[in-house]
C-alpha cells in the first residue's frame, strides 16, 4: 500500500466541543434563517398581491417586513453561508471536497440563483416604494422564485450524503440528486420555509402601529402560509419509508438520543401546527408578539432536532457507502488495517512533550486520525467517559470490534498496534495522565478480534 | 492562451479568474469605499461622493460576498488540498473572517441610517477594521497555501500567522489596487466637479500598489523562482499590466485637469485591463500547484444546467437593473 495516496488533512481541536456541535451550531443557524427567507420571499409575493387587489395595510407591511428580511437573512443568512464552506472543511474537509467535485456545476447553478435572489432583494428593498405595481410583483416573483430555486438545488446535494440512490451503483450524477430522499426533503423544507415565515410575520404585525383589529385581518392571512404544516407529517413519514432501513432504526429507538431528538422536532412542529392550524385559522383567534416569538423558538428547537436527525442519521457515514465520519473510504479502511492507521499522517502531534512513552503518542496520533471527527478526549462526548467503567480486554475487544460494539459506529480502520496504543492512551487519561506508564505489548486476541470484525459496516446495508 | 493552455482545467480557471475580478471590484469598493468616507466623515466635510458611498456600502458588499462565493468554489477544484490544509492550519483565527464580515456588515448599515456623526464615524472604523482584517486573512492563506514545506511546523506549533513579511507588501498591493478600483466605480456615480478629487485617489492608490511592489521584491519575492515556462509567460501579461497602467494613469491625468466623458472611458478600460492582467499575473506563481483533476470533478455533470442558469442569471440581473430605472423620483 502506498500511504501517501490517501490524503491527510491537519486536525484541529476545538476544546471541550466535539465538531458535530460546532458544525451543527453554524448549520442549524444557517438552515433556520435560510429558510426563512425562502418562505419569506413567497409570503411578500402573497401579500404584495392582497395589497394590489385593495387589502388594506397589506403593502406597508410588505416594505416593513423587506427590511428585516434583508437586515436578518442578507447579512446573517448569507454570512453563515460561508461559514458552513469554512466550517465544513474544518471539521470534515474531505467531505466537503468529494461534494464539490462531484456536485460543482450544481453548486455553481445554486450560486446564479443566489446572485439573482440578492439582485432582486436588494433592487426590492432600495427601490420597491418607487416602483409600479407590476415591477413590484414581478420583482417580488423573481426574488421568491430564486430563493425557492436556490433551496432546490442545494436540498439534492444534502440528501444525496444520506440516500445517494442509483449514483452509490455507478448511476449518474443526476441519479445521486434526484435521489430517494430528494422530493420528501424538498417538500418538507418548503413547508418549514412557509411556515417560519408565517410565525415572523405574526411577529412583525405585531409591532406594526395599527388598531387591533387591523393587525389581525393581517395574521389572519400570514397564518395561511403556515398551512402547509397539516402535510408535514406525511412528508416525515414519506422521508422515513426512503432512508436506508439501518438509519430509520437508530430513529426509531436504536438509539435513544437519536430517538429524542426525532421526539422533540416531531412535538414541537406538533405544538406549532396546532396552535397555527386550530388557533390561527381555525378559531382565528388573535396571537400576540410574545406568543409567536415564543412559536418562533420553538421552530427554531424543531430545526434544530431536525436537522440533528439528518446529520445523526448518517452515520457511520458523512456520504453513504463512500465515506465514513472518519473520512476514509471502505477500501481505506480496509489498507490501513494492514499498514496501520497513522502511518500516512504527515503532521506531527502539537503536544508531544506530554505523553511519557512513544505507544502514549502513539495513541494519541490514532486518537486524532480516528475519534477526533466526532469525540472529545475530556469534553463532549469524550472517550474517556465512555470508556471509564471497561476493563482492559473489554475496551481493546470494543475498540476492535468499533461497528459491531455499536453498529454507527465505523470500522476501525488501524491494525492491532493502534488498538493498543488507543487503549493505553484513553486508560492512562482515566488515570489522569501521569508521569508514567508501562508500554504492552499487543494480546493476540487483538488480531483474532480485528479478524472477526472485518471492515465491513456494523450495520449498514 | 496562457494560462488557459497551462496544465489547468480551462473552464474552472477561467470562470476562477473571470468571477474572481468581478468580486475584486465590488469588496475594493467595499474596503476603499469605506475608508473614504471614514476620512470624509473625520474631516467633517460635507461630500455627495462621501454619501452616495455610505448609501451603497452594504448593497456593495452583499453582492461582493456574493460574487465571492463562485471564486471559492473554482478555488477548491484547482487547489482542493492546498486550500483546505492552509484553512486548517490557520484554523480559527482565519474563521473570524465570518464574524468580522457580519460586524462589518451591519456597520455599514449603521453608518448609513445614522445621523449620529461620532456614530456614523465608529461605525466607518468598525467597518474598515473588519475588512482589512478580512482581506489581510486572504492574503495570508493564499501565501500559506503555496508553502507546503512550511505546513508541518505551523502545524507543530500552532502558529496562526504567516510570513508577515511577505504578508503586509502583499496587502498593501491590493489595497492600493482598491483605491484605484474604487476611484473608477465612484467616478460613475460622481459629478464631473468631483473627478480631479478621485483622479488623485487613482494615483495614489497606484502608487501605493507600486512601493508595495518594491517593497515586496526586496523581501525576497520573485516569480524566478517558479516553473520557467510559467515566469516566461507570467511575464507577458506583465507587460500587458504595465501597459494597463501606463494608461490608466494617462487617463487619470486628463480627468484631473478635463471633465470629459472620454476621459472616464478611458481609465476605465485601462483599468479593466490592469485589472484581468494583475488577476492573471497573480496567479502565475501558483498555476504550478494546480492539482491533477480528481476523477469525481472531470466526470461531474451539470455543466449544461450551469449555462443556462447563466444565461437565464444574467437575462434577470439585466431585466432588473431596467426596472429599477424606470422608478419614480
Amino acid at each position: 500500500m502506498d500511504p501517501t495516496s490517501i490524503p491527510s488533512y491537519p486536525v484541529n481541536e476545538f476544546g471541550p466541543l466535539m465538531k458535530g456541535l460546532v458544525i451543527g451550531g453554524v448549520g442549524i443557524l444557517h438552515v433556520f434563517l435560510a429558510q426563512f427567507a425562502i418562505g419569506g420571499g413567497a409570503l411578500l409575493y402573497y401579500f404584495e398581491r392582497l395589497g394590489q387587489r385593495g387589502v388594506q395595510d397589506a403593502r406597508t407591511f410588505v416594505d416593513g417586513y423587506f427590511k428585516v428580511l434583508v437586515l436578518v437573512s442578507f447579512v446573517v443568512g448569507a454570512l453563515t453561508g460561508v461559514a458552513m464552506w469554512f466550517t465544513t472543511i474544518q471539521v470534515g474537509a474531505r467531505t466537503i471536497g468529494l461534494m464539490v467535485d462531484e456536485f460543482h456545476w450544481l453548486w455553481a447553478t445554486e450560486w446564479v440563483w443566489f446572485s439573482i435572489e440578492i439582485c432582486a432583494g436588494y433592487a426590492f428593498y432600495r427601490f420597491g416604494p418607487q416602483l409600479d405595481d407590476v415591477a413590484r410583483r414581478r420583482l417580488l416573483a423573481l426574488y421568491a422564485t430564486a430563493a425557492w430555486m436556490s433551496l432546490f438545488w442545494i436540498n439534492g446535494i444534502l440528501s444525496w450524503q444520506l440516500t445517494p440512490g442509483e449514483w452509490a451503483n455507478g448511476g449518474s450524477m443526476w441519479a445521486g440528486f434526484f435521489n430517494p430522499s430528494f422530493w420528501p426533503s424538498l417538500f418538507f423544507r418548503t413547508a418549514v420555509a412557509a411556515t417560519l415565515a408565517a410565525l415572523v410575520a405574526c411577529i412583525l404585525i405585531n409591532t406594526m402601529d395599527l388598531p387591533r383589529d387591523r393587525r389581525a385581518a393581517l395574521i389572519r392571512i400570514a397564518s395561511r402560509f403556515a398551512l402547509p404544516m397539516a402535510v408535514m407529517p406525511l412528508l416525515a413519514l414519506w422521508f422515513m419509508a426512503v432512508i436506508p432501513s439501518d438509519s430509520r432504526q437508530w430513529l426509531m429507538g436504536g438509539s435513544m438520543p437519536m430517538t429524542m431528538f426525532v421526539g422533540v422536532a416531531a412535538g414541537a412542529s406538533t405544538l406549532i401546527g396546532g396552535y397555527a392550524l386550530v388557533g390561527l385559522f381555525w378559531k382565528r383567534i388573535y396571537i400576540n408578539g410574545a406568543t409567536a416569538t415564543l412559536l418562533l423558538a420553538l421552530a427554531f428547537g424543531a430545526t434544530a432536532a431536525g436537522e440533528f436527525v439528518r446529520e445523526g442519521a448518517r452515520k457511520p457515514f458523512t456520504v453513504r457507502g463512500v465515506l465514513y465520519s472518519t473520512s476514509l473510504t471502505p477500501d481505506e479502511v480496509t489498507r490501513m488495517r494492514d499498514a496501520g492507521a497513522v502511518t500516512h499522517d504527515p503532521y506531527p502531534l502539537r503536544d508531544a512533550t506530554r505523553y511519557p512513552t512513544e505507544q502514549l503518542a502513539h495513541g494519541a496520533k490514532v486518537f486524532r486520525m480516528l475519534c477526533d471527527a466526532c469525540h472529545t478526549m475530556r469534553g463532549a462526548n469524550a472517550v474517556m467517559h465512555l470508556a471509564h467503567t471497561w476493563k482492559p480486554d473489554q475496551m481493546r475487544m470494543n475498540i476492535a470490534k468499533l461497528q459491531h460494539t455499536k453498529a454507527f459506529m465505523p470500522p476501525f480502520a488501524g491494525n492491532a498496534a493502534d488498538v493498543e496504543a488507543l487503549v493505553q492512551l484513553i486508560r492512562w487519561e482515566i488515570a489522569d495522565a501521569p508521569a508514567k506508564w508501562p508500554i504492552t505489548q499487543v494480546p493476540p486476541e487483538v488480531w483474532q478480534w480485528l479478524y472477526e470484525a472485518g471492515t465491513s459496516p456494523g450495520g449498514a446495508e | 492562451m496562457w494560462p488557459l493552455s497551462s496544465n489547468a482545467n480551462p473552464v474552472w480557471l477561467s470562470l476562477y479568474l473571470l468571477t474572481f475580478a468581478i468580486h475584486v471590484v465590488l469588496v475594493g469598493y467595499v474596503v476603499a469605499g469605506t475608508a473614504y468616507a471614514l476620512i470624509q466623515a473625520l474631516r467633517k466635510k460635507d461630500d455627495p461622493i462621501a454619501e452616495g458611498v455610505r448609501d451603497r456600502l452594504p448593497f456593495m458588499l452583499g453582492l461582493g460576498i456574493t460574487a465571492g462565493v463562485a471564486p471559492l468554489l473554482f478555488l477548491q477544484l484547482l487547489y482542493q488540498r492546498r486550500f483546505y490544509s492552509a484553512n486548517l492550519i490557520l484554523g480559527p483565527r482565519w474563521g473570524a473572517v465570518v464574524p468580522a464580515l457580519v460586524v462589518g456588515f451591519y456597520a455599514l448599515y449603521v453608518a448609513k441610517a445614522t445621523v449620529v456623526p461620532r456614530l456614523r464615524k465608529l461605525a466607518l472604523a468598525t467597518g474598515l477594521a473588519c475588512f482589512v482584517f478580512v482581506a489581510w486573512s486572504w492574503t495570508e492563506i493564499n501565501a500559506t497555501m503555496q508553502d507546503e514545506p512550511a505546513w508541518r511546523e505551523m502545524y507543530a506549533e500552532g502558529a496562526r500567522l504567516y510570513a508577515q513579511d511577505m504578508v503586509v507588501p502583499r496587502l498593501l498591493v491590493w489595497l492600493g489596487a482598491m483605491a484605484s478600483g474604487f476611484a473608477i466605480l465612484a467616478a460613475w456615480w460622481a459629478r464631473a466637479v468631483d473627478y480631479r478629487r478621485l483622479a488623485i485617489i487613482g494615483v495614489v492608490g497606484r502608487l501605493v500598489s507600486a512601493l508595495a511592489v518594491v517593497w515586496l521584491w526586496r523581501a525576497g519575492f520573485t516569480i524566478d523562482d517558479y516553473n520557467p515556462s510559467i515566469v516566461t509567460a507570467a511575464k507577458g501579461w506583465t507587460y500587458v499590466l504595465a501597459c494597463a497602467l501606463v494608461a490608466e494613469l494617462a487617463g487619470w491625468a486628463w480627468m484631473y485637469r478635463s471633465t470629459a466623458s472620454s476621459a472616464l472611458s478611458l481609465v476605465t478600460g485601462a483599468g479593466t485591463a490592469a485589472l484581468i492582467a494583475g488577476v492573471v499575473v497573480r496567479e502565475s506563481p501558483r498555476l504550478a500547484l494546480i492539482e491533477a483533476p480528481r476523477a469525481a470533478a472531470l466526470d461531474a455533470q451539470g455543466i449544461g444546467v450551469f449555462a443556462a442558469t447563466s444565461l437565464l442569471g444574467i437575462a434577470s440581473i439585466t431585466w432588473i437593473v431596467r426596472t429599477i430605472r424606470t422608478k419614480k423620483d
